[in-house]
């Protein structure tokens, strides 16, 4: 079945047109990636446009190529210039930038391309293996689950977005409000079109998504204008050979930091909404933590960049796992990726990989190979980079706006979608300008149709409310959604009060629970597992006298990738 | 105004915004059929977006003396000198959609690029070719591959139409 599956993928993804637009995607991602400010998403919502007309699988495969090139592209700038291209290369700088300033730039870039690589070849393997598992346990879920799913990955993406845990979910109910407009999915009765008739179909979902994210944040990059006339990146940047011998043992002598930093990664990116942007620096502080001699990073050591970029190009994986199993999208990236799938009729949800095996076969491949092209691109795009380097800002920004518009018209051939982008472009740059963060929002929107009809079938099926609380994996995601609702004060106390002490043992302890619950032999004992770990650090806790200790200096907080 | 002002105005609008909505909800017609009304999801979110506006207005007006900033010099005319390309931005993106059934998504798209270019970028004799230049071959190329290669009708306006 399995050989099956991917003979059948392998046959509609290797055409020479599908490979052709894949290595267009993963150059155009490598550039993007690399240009401070042009975020991957960014990249990911200008190549949508040219999908709409491909099939399926070649547009996904399309856009998962600008992903990897995007997630690796922002190393080059990070390395030659410390400006990291996109916040998931932020922490890739410490010590990219000072091997680089030291003369081994060339080794620099080597180690990040290839623990881009490695991080990219093991969360392949990771989705290929994982999702399949995933989507049978999402299986299980009945609405009430899914509906607390849907709760959790509003209440993380709010409390990961910034110090402001109100502003961000307020944020995410304005989402989850704009995708009741116009008419309902289930009674099909219009709702807050105030008598306007092009709203009686609601709000498209991409022209809101574009708005929100790609025209307000052009706005922002010429907000300045002696910055928006200057070019892209200061003079500096100059095309470097990349050393790929000494760079792959480099990294491979270094297995054990470059497997942790990819399963963090992937982890990271498993957990709705938390992308790259949090996963290179979780990843560099485990390695920094790991290290024998912490000291060293931040000197310009191998180490310091294999963390951060084998994590980053891992976390795409994870956030793929989550999509293609459960229809819930792991960051904006995705979230844009479901809207693809959308517009090619293909919902992913549990029985997506069962009933659609060519395609999501299909996109573990595409995926998995995306990180074989970035490798042979990389030096190639180096240059290109360069050069791209001297445009100006303003000049990006009047071409994209157009493109954009044209983009969001070819959708659905209405004039009012580019009404849609551009009102949402400018609520987009108030709620920045006003400290509102973006992503729970846009998590909202894509999140809404499916939050309200898991609501509406759960209370068709029981009026029991209780059921929120007494179903094991609607229980499990509750108490996920308590605890993340508490995050932004924990990261704030951390080190400082000692109620954080309690923070992770606490929450440690209440998952299990519901594990139990769940029967079966496997789950108990993860359970039963978590209950020991909780119990550790109390007694461990207790053992130091309760005394607190102080913290990695890297806040945790979500960025657009 | 102070950043914290401006946290407790934010904060009022949104209440008002919520109360409007809520309001309107009672407006959605009820159905016999289905066993949810139409109103009940949205009901859910405004209760909840009330409570949590509520919550920043309290928050808002209890900070506002501790952290209130330097107010930004300059009144209306700073505020405008800080969101100046913004707005130009909008305007200009606003007289495009405003005007392409006359002028089309070609012409009024080259427009649209040639004219932002250069209030953003400056009006030179030199950039005026430069900002010419991109704006015909970006267009032009994005019309072409969208027109020919992904069979798109884009709206051709009426000048090209009396062409």
């Amino acid at each position: 079945m399995l050989i099956e599956n991917v003979l059948g993928a392998a046959e509609a993804l290797f055409t020479l047109q599908t490979m052709g637009l894949m290595v267009l995607g993963v150059a155009a991602g490598l550039i993007a990636g690399a240009i401070p400010g042009f975020t991957i998403t960014m990249a990911i919502v200008l190549t949508l446009p040219f999908t709409y007309a491909m099939e399926p699988i070649q547009g996904l495969a399309t856009m998962l190529g600008v992903f990897v090139g995007g997630l690796s592209g922002g190393l080059m700038a990070g390395i030659l210039t410390g400006i990291p291209g996109t916040p998931s290369s932020v922490a890739t700088t410490f010590d990219g930038f000072p091997m680089a300033r030291k003369g081994r730039p060339g080794l620099a870039l080597g180690i990040g391309v290839w623990s881009s690589f490695f991080g990219g070849v093991i969360s392949a393997v990771l989705l290929m293996t994982l999702a399949p598992q995933l989507a049978r346990v999402g299986l299980e879920f009945g609405p009430w689950d899914f509906f607390a799913l849907v709760l959790f990955a509003l209440t993380i993406t709010a409390s990961l977005s910034g110090d402001n845990l109100v502003k961000g979910l307020i944020a995410g109910a304005m989402g989850l409000l704009v995708a009741t407009v116009g008419s309902d999915e289930i009674n099909g009765v219009e709702r807050f079109s105030f008598g306007f008739e092009p709203l009686e179909q609601g709000f498209s979902f991409l022209p809101v998504l574009v708005g929100l994210f790609a025209f307000s944040q052009l706005l922002s990059d010429v907000q300045d204008p002696v910055r928006a006339r200057q070019p892209l990146m200061p003079p500096g940047a100059k095309a470097v050979r990349i050393e790929h011998a000494k760079a792959i043992r480099e990294v491979l002598s270094r297995w054990g930091n470059l497997l942790r930093s990819s399963l963090i990664g992937v982890f990271t990116g498993i957990l709705p909404a938390a992308g790259g942007s949090i996963s290179n620096i979780l990843a560099y502080d485990q390695a920094k933590k790991a290290s024998k001699r912490p000291q060293d990073f931040g000197t310009g050591i191998p180490d310091g960049i294999i963390a951060p970029e084998a994590a980053n190009n891992a976390t795409a994986g994870g956030a793929l796992i989550t999509m293609m199993a459960l229809g819930i999208p792991g960051d904006i990236v995705t979230a844009i990726m479901l809207g693809a799938l959308l517009i090619h009729d293909v919902i992913p949800s549990p029985t997506f990989i069962t009933d659609s095996p060519t395609l999501a076969y299909g996109i573990f491949m595409a995926f998995f190979f995306a990180n074989f092209i970035m490798l042979g691109l990389q030096a190639v795009c180096l240059r290109a980079f360069v050069m791209v380097t001297r445009m100006r800002m303003y000049v990006l920004t009047g071409v994209i706006l157009a493109y954009c518009g044209i983009g969001i018209f070819a959708l659905n051939n209405i004039v009012f979608d580019m009404w849609t982008l551009l009102i949402f472009g400018v609520l987009g740059l108030a709620m920045k300008v006003l400290g509102f963060p973006l992503a729970p929002m846009i998590l909202g929107v894509v999140l809404g149709h499916i939050a309200e009809l898991n609501l509406n079938r759960a209370l068709s099926t029981s009026d029991d409310l209780s059921l929120f609380f007494t179903r094991p994996w609607a229980l499990f995601f509750l108490i996920l959604a308590a605890y993340s609702s508490v995050f932004p004060w924990f990261q704030k106390d951390r080190g400082k009060k000692r109620w954080t002490l309690w923070f992770l043992p606490a929450m440690s302890i209440s998952m299990a629970p519901p594990l139990f619950l769940m029967g079966g032999v496997v789950r108990p004992v993860i359970g039963g597992l978590l209950l020991a770990v909780g119990a550790y650090l109390l007694w461990g806790h207790a053992r130091n006298g309760w005394r607190l200790k102080p913290v990695a200096e890297h806040d945790v907080h979500l960025e657009e990738t | 105004m102070g950043r914290i002002d401006r946290d407790v105005v934010i904060a009022v609008v949104l209440v008002v915004f919520t109360a409007v909505f809520y309001g309107a909800t009672y407006g959605i017609r009820k159905t016999v059929y289905g066993t949810v009304g139409s109103e009940v999801w949205p009901r859910a979110i405004l209760i909840a977006l009330g409570t949590l506006c509520l919550i920043y207005l309290i928050n808002s007006w209890r900070d506002r003396h501790e952290t209130q900033g330097p107010r930004r010099g300059g009144g209306l005319r700073g505020w405008f000198s800080t969101y100046r390309n913004a707005l130009l931005c909008f305007v200009m993106y606003a007289l495009f959609l405003a005007t392409l059934d006359y002028l089309g998504m070609l012409i009024g798209g080259i427009l649209f690029v040639f004219l932002l270019l250069n209030l953003l970028g400056g009006w030179s004799p030199r950039r005026l070719a430069i900002h010419g230049a991109i704006a015909v071959s970006t267009m032009g190329a994005m019309w072409a591959v969208f027109t020919f290669g992904l069979r798109v009708f884009l709206p051709e306006g009426e000048i090209l139409r009396i062409w």
